[in-house]
């Protein structure tokens, strides 16, 4: 983009002090205006952004078309065929059966645990903040921290919830081996890792919600439950919104507590979509399978959201 | 993070809540506590027992275990270099574009920074085989740079700190212009040391994610000796049938867990900005 | 001496016309004053001299220099910001110190010129501190002087004393008129408090809608306005306005019916007023009291006792009011029925584009 020409500098009247020289092009330049240099700011980031975001993802599409076997060795075109296959594929087929699952299991439960701790400590005092800091701490541990100890707990013989089954005269059982239960079980353990997530948007949201609100409510008479489903409620509609799509993104991408825990299994009961495209892509080496897999999971996360987006459009919540 | 009181926090269905809450912190607290107590005794009586935590023998030999067994401080080491590389990155990478998305204007700006934006709702998986491609046609595999790099492109910081910028009043920086300041010494001098409650809750945050990472170094970091925590932990918990290791294996997740939760205590009020910065705006 | 002229300046935003083709001569060493309601475009037309923001057609020049598109710290120009502006993590020395180090002052003269600016300003105290740790009126003198060590060519103010209380903002007031005084620099202050611009102006320009309506001294913007808007504008209380009919001439002077019946003589030359018909009165409270002969006859509705004077809502016949003044110790109470004179020579009258005609000026 061009500088601005200068115009000539400006002869004042001869009894004025003497006029400066042309301005330097360095003083030149109003502010505002645009300029690709203010581009240098961006621009290392752009380049990694490119790099390393943009031009995989493309990459990812242009695989998704190919057979490619790695441990062949070959490549090929095939248009929509691994699509095709992934349809018949009755454990990919699975895997997004139990993904989907697992989020409609554990979304809701984020929502309304997270929302009932976020509303019960919401107050000020050491404890309330010792128990917010119990709830949230467990999501600062890495996944095979949480899995490492849940599998401890859940050992049959010897682990916490064999000894609690035996105090209470059952025999023990490990849950995880169950087919009905191990997709449940790593939903716990879900829950158990991340609630303090949502119970921290819930926070604060809560405490957006201008006292004066409350106190108008309290002079009309309104009871503890009126003011909840008359105030706080409504008010708190944006971030329920909020941490239903943001779970719905999270929990799909479900991998490290099923493949740790339970390894899919039992009979392919457990296993995500994840977990197939690292088993697809990086021990079968089936790239482009594994590719088109990883699609499929993308534009399943995306028609979640606008699903979600649209059924609280439908409820009438503005956004 | 300060609470003020919510109204319907008092009275008797206040306290009853409050009281279910303890309940449940307790029960939540108990699979870490049972893992930390039962850490401290000797394999061969957790062999038999798992209850009776609290009565002796005592022991620290899980722990010395621990220690000797060199490929743990390694991983360690790895995670260490691999977290604060990837946050030094992420700072001044979003630092820098965050303030030239909020505060300066180049052709297309909107453009591109919506185009920035779109890239939050990839997820990692999408991008992964063709990443791992990538790396491995630069032969960059079982690198730091292989496991620092790719998260520098995530598009979050970005979007954190261009907020956090445009929430700084333009009055200071015009005052700044007044003074002769050129645009990079506006961001030097006056933005950048303005900006540290957000670099602290950016580089807090970034530095808990990298340290947990776990898919993209689980396919990146092949050799054992290139592990991070995170992954070296997942790949020693093989045969989980072998009773002896019981302790040894509780030592292990308390190694691993205790040093980032001693790190959330201290910094905990910017790891709950940085979550509840998400919301705000 | 640095005068600034704007010369056609125009302003948009998008295809929004906020100035238009304004022009603007600025005296060397006066203290101007641009004052308007929000939304006037005074603080755009402060900003675009200081060069915060471009100008979309025109010419700003300071001391007959062009400096139309030099960036603001070429200028030459010091701002005094609403909000201050201070750096928050420097301390006050070096907020003041800033500027000049980015020009590559030598070290003693900024010491000097901080010193003497301090001096002055009396922050002497507060220089090792940073600005969380000042009131809002020590601020404020750290703003000024910052602007101060710049010696610049002129002192740009954008409604400065807005932040702070009554008390305070009184005395900074004078404090502002004495550093003109002492620096007898060129400077530009907006504002839309009117009470400001009668107290600190040389001259001051009135605004309204991207548009300055008159440019004079104080005395002249107030016994003169060139328009009605700027009649409403200037004066506590504001100016009564009342719709009047033409009446035939008398000895070449203006005559005028209320809509109650009365009929006032003005000193205004009929001849000056042309065929205008839709005509409005003017009339300031002080020129219609309640002692002497009464052209009118009204109700008081509402007393206003100041302590110096008495201010009486007064309704007429056809239910119009008018506020009259009284003395300080007036009987006047809520109700009474009371006489209304005018005196002739302050009457103005407005046309019903908002033009004023004055009487003549007497020697």
């Amino acid at each position: 983009m061009s500088v601005p020409v200068p115009p000539p500098p400006a002869v004042a009247a001869p009894a004025a002090p003497p006029t400066p020289a042309a301005p330097r092009l360095t003083e030149l330049r109003a502010p505002g205006e645009q300029r690709w240099a203010n581009g240098l700011f961006v621009a290392p980031f752009l380049v990694l952004y490119l790099l390393l975001l943009v031009v995989p993802l493309f990459y990812g599409w242009w695989l998704s078309l190919r057979n490619a076997d790695m441990l062949a060795g070959t490549s090929r075109f095939v248009g929509l065929g691994n699509y095709v296959e992934l349809w018949r594929d009755s454990i990919f087929l699975g895997a997004v059966r139990n993904t989907v699952g697992f989020v409609v299991m554990t979304t809701p439960v984020f929502v309304i645990l997270g929302l009932a701790l976020a509303l019960a400590l919401n107050r000020p005092g050491m404890l309330a903040a010792a128990l917010r800091a119990i709830f949230f701490g467990a999501s600062v541990l890495s996944v095979t921290v949480v899995t490492l100890v849940w599998r401890l707990v859940m050992m049959p013989d010897h682990g916490l919830f064999a000894n609690l089954w035996r105090d209470l005269g059952g025999s023990p059982v490990n849950p995880l081996s169950i087919e009905g239960l191990s997709l449940a079980v790593v939903a716990v353990v879900t829950v158990w890792w991340i609630i303090g997530f949502p119970m921290m948007l819930f926070l604060a949201g809560l405490q957006q919600i201008p006292r004066e609100l409350y106190e108008a409510a309290a002079l009309d008479s309104a009871g503890r439950w009126r003011t909840f489903v008359a105030i706080t409620l409504p008010s708190l509609k944006r971030t329920v919104a909020l941490v239903f799509v943001i779970e719905i993104v999270l929990q799909f991408q479900l991998f490290g507590q099923a493949w740790l825990l339970t390894g899919g299994g039992p009979n392919n009961s457990s296993r995500p979509i994840v977990q197939f495209i690292y088993e697809k892509g990086f021990r079968e080496w089936q790239v482009g399978y594994a590719a088109a897999a990883a699609q499929v999971l993308f534009a399943l996360m995306l028609v979640g959201i606008l699903l979600q987006m649209w059924l609280v459009r439908k409820r009438g919540v503005s956004p | 993070m300060t609470a003020t009181r919510h109204p319907m926090s008092g009275g008797l269905g206040g306290r009853l809540a409050l009281l279910a809450v303890v309940l449940l912190a307790a029960s939540w607290m108990l699979p870490v506590a049972w893992v930390f107590a039962a850490s401290f005794k000797p394999n061969e009586v957790l062999m038999v027992r798992t209850d009776g935590l609290l009565s002796p023998p005592f022991t620290l030999r899980n722990y010395e275990n621990l220690i000797g067994t060199s490929s743990l401080l390694r991983w360690l080491t790895n995670s260490a270099i691999v977290s604060l590389g990837q946050t030094a990155g992420v700072l001044v990478l979003s630092s820098l574009a965050g303030y030239g998305f909020a505060r300066t204007s180049f052709p297309g700006k909107r453009w591109v920074f919506g185009f920035v934006l779109a890239g939050l709702a990839v997820p990692e998986q999408a991008i992964l085989i063709p990443l791992h491609r990538l790396f491995a046609g630069l032969g960059l595999h079982n690198t730091y740079t292989a496991l620092i790099f790719p998260r520098l492109a995530a598009p979050f910081g970005v979007y954190l700190m261009t907020q956090y910028f445009k929430a700084i009043p333009r009055e200071l920086e015009e005052a700044a212009l007044l003074d002769n300041a050129s645009r990079l010494k506006i961001f030097l001098r006056i933005v950048l040391p303005m900006s540290l409650p957000a670099q602290a809750t950016l580089g807090i945050f970034s530095f808990l994610t990298a340290w947990n990472d776990y898919l993209w170094p689980l396919v990146s970091a092949t050799r054992p000796d290139m592990y991070t925590l995170t992954v070296g932990l997942a790949s020693i918990q093989t045969n989980f049938a072998q009773a002896e290791g019981i302790g040894f294996l509780m030592a292990q997740a308390v190694f691993a867990g205790l040093p980032i939760f001693i790190v959330y205590l201290f910094f905990q009020k910017y790891i709950v900005a940085a979550v509840s910065g998400t919301t705000v705006g | 001496m640095h005068g600034i002229e704007l010369v056609g300046v125009t302003k948009r935003f998008g295809s929004v016309e906020v100035i238009g083709n304004l022009d603007l001569p600025i005296e060397a060493g006066e203290f101007l004053v641009i004052l308007g309601p929000s939304g006037c475009g005074k603080s755009t037309l402060l900003r675009m001299i200081a060069g915060l923001e471009p100008v979309t057609a025109g010419e700003v020049r300071i001391s007959g220099r062009d400096v139309t598109q030099l960036r603001p710290g070429a200028r030459g120009v010091a701002m005094v910001f609403q909000h201050y502006a201070l750096y928050p993590h420097m301390t006050v020395y070096d907020n003041l110190a800033f500027g000049m180090r980015n020009v590559g002052v030598a070290a003693r003269e900024i010491e000097r010129r901080i010193q003497e600016a301090a001096r002055i300003l009396e922050l002497e105290p507060y220089l090792a501190r940073k600005p969380a740790q000042l009131s809002g009126g020590q601020r404020q003198r750290v703003a000024i002087g910052r602007a101060v060590v710049k010696e610049p060519l002129a002192f740009l103010f954008d409604e400065p004393l807005s932040n702070l209380d009554a008390g305070l903002r009184a005395r900074t007031r004078v404090e502002l008129a004495r550093l003109h005084h002492r620096l007898k620099s060129t400077m530009v202050f907006v504002t839309h408090d009117q009470a400001e611009a009668m107290t600190l102006a040389t001259r001051i320009a009135v605004m309204n809608r991207g548009r300055i309506e008159q440019l004079g001294t104080p005395m002249e913007i107030y016994r003169r306005p060139a328009t009605r808007f700027v009649a409403g504008f200037i004066g506590t209380p504001a100016m009564n306005f009342l719709p009047v009919d033409r009446l035939p001439a008398v000895n070449g002077h203006a005559v005028v019916k209320l809509r109650d019946g009365t009929v006032l003589a003005t000193a205004i030359r009929d001849a000056d007023v042309g065929s205008h018909d839709a005509l409005t009165l003017g009339v300031r409270a002080e020129s219609v009291t309640l002692e002497g002969a009464a052209a009118a006859r009204g109700r008081a509705e509402v007393i206003e006792r100041l302590g110096d004077r008495t201010l009486a809502h007064v309704v007429l016949a056809d239910g119009s009011t008018l506020v009259a003044q009284a003395h300080r110790d007036s009987p006047v109470a809520v109700g009474d029925d009371v006489g209304l004179a005018f005196e002739a020579a302050p009457l103005q009258l407005f046309d019903a584009a908002g033009n004023a005609y004055h009487a003549p000026v007497s020697r």
